[in-house]
């Protein structure tokens, strides 16, 4: 069967698969209702300050796979559920920074600078409608990006990529990831060795459980879910409930969505641009593995701004502009669909949001993605590359989803500003404690998510990201497994890594990449 | 003498760290070494890739102690206090839930508690109160509000989240009724 028997069967997955109920005889599948039901709490997540799109997706997670079970056909419910709250969460931090100046997700820190003027001069809903037709443009673009560039890079990668060079490139992405997230290689670095030394206790081919100090409770390996859940959301709940104690009395006044109606139509030739360009900008930064959309959102941000200042038009971005606003949520969106890029065609997770859908991969099992996803075989289907094909199918869906009524429901998100992070953020961690609970039924896991939160809390507090430490751990047992294969392929050669001039870049580039974020930055 | 900038603590402990795990714990608790000779084969041993772990480690260090980052981000005695009181919350909130229901059941039936775990009331007694108790303490941590709407909100939460594992799902065990 050909790629385009595969594109057919994704797309019946998604639309065929299990009704759940149906509308005028037609039958709604499970899929649709999950990316809807995502997107959703994605809009509400991301509009509550304080919670942010991976923080949802950890604590459904565990909840969705006791649901549907570890069947395949588990895949593309869940991850429809997780990529609906990924964009969902996007939109509605445009949220708060525009009612309250206060960004409901980092991503949506340059939104305040103009939307609240804005929002101030009683042009809320303006601002809201521009801030929700860039995002879901900018979304669309990076999906479209998506679906051509993944499937061509991961039969690339298939077709000519060795096991020593695919281990180069791992090494080269963790290399990249270590040098470009956060204020410091050294840090990088370091969170980056602490993430590989987890993911190697109690691994290994030798009988004995290496690392674990004779403790049988480390003998299975430290749980997956634990770490990274501890890492990425214990910590930052622990952070974020410190940082509360000195923030106390902070208020929002509420102002849902002032202004009269308006229609965008005749400021489309004005915005289009801005949109445009920050949508190119987003999407080639979200393809690069630990760049994240704060930063994209940021370049959209100035680089509109230069060009804005040059035409003269009033007001100035930082006045209450809509460029600016368009530019910025243009730009943070954009990052979602291509960050995809990486994950599909190479395995490698660029940012937290793509660490949980690899998570879920991981947990259901039936998916492992990377180049053998699109791997045409010589008879019968790729199952694989089905699911894949239904996922860019459950992408485009929950882009329907968001042009048609994701303005409707940012303009009635507006009140979870109001709820007080210091009662929301202990259930949420009660929350998450129960889902790794449940999911691995052993106190044991419970503690070890506590004690990755308080690494967790300490990398922030000296500066330190956790994401490298998130993305090592996935990737270091697929590190290791790689280069032992490659080894024993090469017949022991211990210059493996250089043993091609592919392998030989790829390694050399990992080299440059540190040194020259090294000599760049403090 | 000059006073070392804070990333060159980090520098210096992570350090010491890496070096005791490169040259004491991968050497005493791995079962191979680097490199192994199996049947005329070589082979990457199980301390390969820690040793690895352990020299991306010492780079990192040693970059943190050249190259200190100009924002200063620290460890403060106030962050230690928060942790310590962190460490205390836990575990006197997951002690609870770990040991109340056992303790009720001990008193109360002759049955002990595993009989009962699965059963109402027994099965919700250790998460209610450890869990309220969470979110009620960890509330308080964090701003000053009046204690008992903490427990009132702590108490409807914790209830609230039990009932959304335990009610459609037959299958899953709330906190500690698996370990018991």
């Amino acid at each position: 069967m050909g790629i385009w028997d595969h594109v057919q069967l994704g797309f019946q997955a998604v639309f065929l698969a299990d009704p759940v109920f149906s509308v005028f005889g037609i039958g709604v599948s499970i899929v649709l209702v999950m990316v809807a039901g995502g997107f959703v709490l994605g809009i509400v997540v991301g509009a509550t300050p304080g919670l942010a799109g991976p923080m949802a997706m950890a604590i459904s997670l565990p909840i969705l796979i006791s649901v549907f079970g570890y069947a395949a056909d588990a895949l593309l419910p869940v991850l429809g559920f997780l990529i609906g709250i990924m964009k969902g969460a996007t939109v509605g931090g445009a949220v708060p920074a525009i009612l309250f100046n206060t960004p409901g997700t980092p991503d949506a820190y340059m939104t305040t600078f103009d939307g609240f003027p804005m929002a101030q001069r009683d042009e809320a809903k303006r601002a809201l409608k521009i801030a929700h037709m860039s995002s879901a443009a900018g979304d669309t673009f990076s999906d479209v990006v998506l679906v051509l560039c993944a499937p061509f890079l991961a039969i690339m990668v298939e077709r000519y990529l060795d096991l020593p060079e695919k281990a180069a490139l791992l090494l080269l992405s963790l290399a990249f990831i270590a040098s470009v997230i956060g204020g410091s290689v050294g840090k990088g670095l370091i969170s980056m060795g602490l993430g590989l030394l987890a993911a190697m206790i109690a691994t290994g081919e030798d009988f004995y459980p290496r690392l674990t100090m004779g403790i049988p409770s480390l003998a299975g390996g430290i749980p997956l879910a634990a770490a990274i859940l501890g890492v990425l959301i214990v910590g930052e709940v622990f952070k974020s409930l410190e940082d509360l104690r000195s923030d106390r009395g902070a208020r929002v006044s509420l102002n849902m969505g002032g202004g009269k109606a308006h229609s965008l139509w005749p400021e489309l030739p004005t915005l289009l641009p801005h949109v445009l360009r920050s949508s190119v900008i987003g999407t080639v930064i979200g393809a690069l593995p630990g760049v994240g959309s704060t930063l994209a959102a940021t370049l959209g941000y100035s680089v509109a701004k230069r060009n804005h200042a040059r035409t003269g038009r009033t007001p100035a971005f930082g006045e209450g502009a809509g460029e600016g606003v368009a530019a910025t949520e243009a730009a943070n969106s954009s990052v979602s669909g291509s960050n995809l890029i990486p994950v599909l065609s190479l395995g490698i997770p660029g940012n937290a949001a793509a660490v949980f859908l690899i998570l879920a991969m991981e947990s259901i099992g039936g998916f492992n993605p990377g180049p053998s996803v699109f791997a045409l075989p010589p008879t019968g289907i790729n199952p694989e590359m089905v699911i894949a094909f239904g996922l860019f199918t459950a992408m485009f869906v929950a882009n329907a989803i968001n042009w048609t009524l994701g303005g409707v429901f940012m303009r009635q998100v507006g009140v979870m500003a109001r709820v007080p992070k210091g009662i929301l953020l202990p259930i949420v961690l009660l929350l998450t404690l129960t889902a790794i609970y449940v999911q691995e039924a052993k106190m044991m896991a419970v503690w070890i998510t506590l004690a990755f939160g308080l690494l967790g809390y300490v990398m922030r507090r000296v500066g330190m990201s956790p994401l490298p430490f998130v993305i090592a751990f996935i990737l270091g047992g697929k590190l290791e497994e790689t280069t032992r294969q490659a080894f024993a392929a090469t017949g022991g050669d211990p210059w493996l890594l250089f043993s091609s001039p592919v392998a030989f870049a790829f390694t050399s580039l990992a080299v440059l990449v540190v040194v020259w974020n090294v000599r760049g930055r403090a | 003498m000059k006073r070392l900038h804070s990333d060159q603590w980090l520098g210096l402990v992570v350090l010491v760290l890496a070096l005791v795990l490169l040259f004491v714990w991968i050497p005493l608790d791995t079962g191979t070494g680097l490199i192994e000779q199996v049947r005329r084969r070589v082979l990457i041993g199980d301390a390969l890739a820690p040793s690895v772990a352990a020299c991306v480690l010492i780079l990192g260090a040693v970059l943190t102690w050249l190259k200190p980052a100009a924002r200063t981000s620290r460890l403060t005695a106030a962050n230690l206090r928060w942790m310590l009181a962190l460490v205390v919350m836990f575990t006197l909130s997951l002690g609870l839930m770990r040991y109340l229901g056992p303790l009720v059941a001990a008193v109360l039936t002759d049955t002990g508690y595993r009989p009962l775990r699965d059963t109402v009331p027994w099965k919700y007694i250790g998460y209610a109160v450890g869990g309220t108790v969470m979110i009620a303490g960890l509330s308080r941590m964090s701003q000053p509000r009046p204690i008992w709407r903490l427990v009132l909100i702590g108490a409807v939460a914790t209830m609230a989240i039990a009932l959304a594992y335990d009610l459609p799902f037959d299958t899953l065990l709330l906190p500690p009724n698996g370990d018991l």
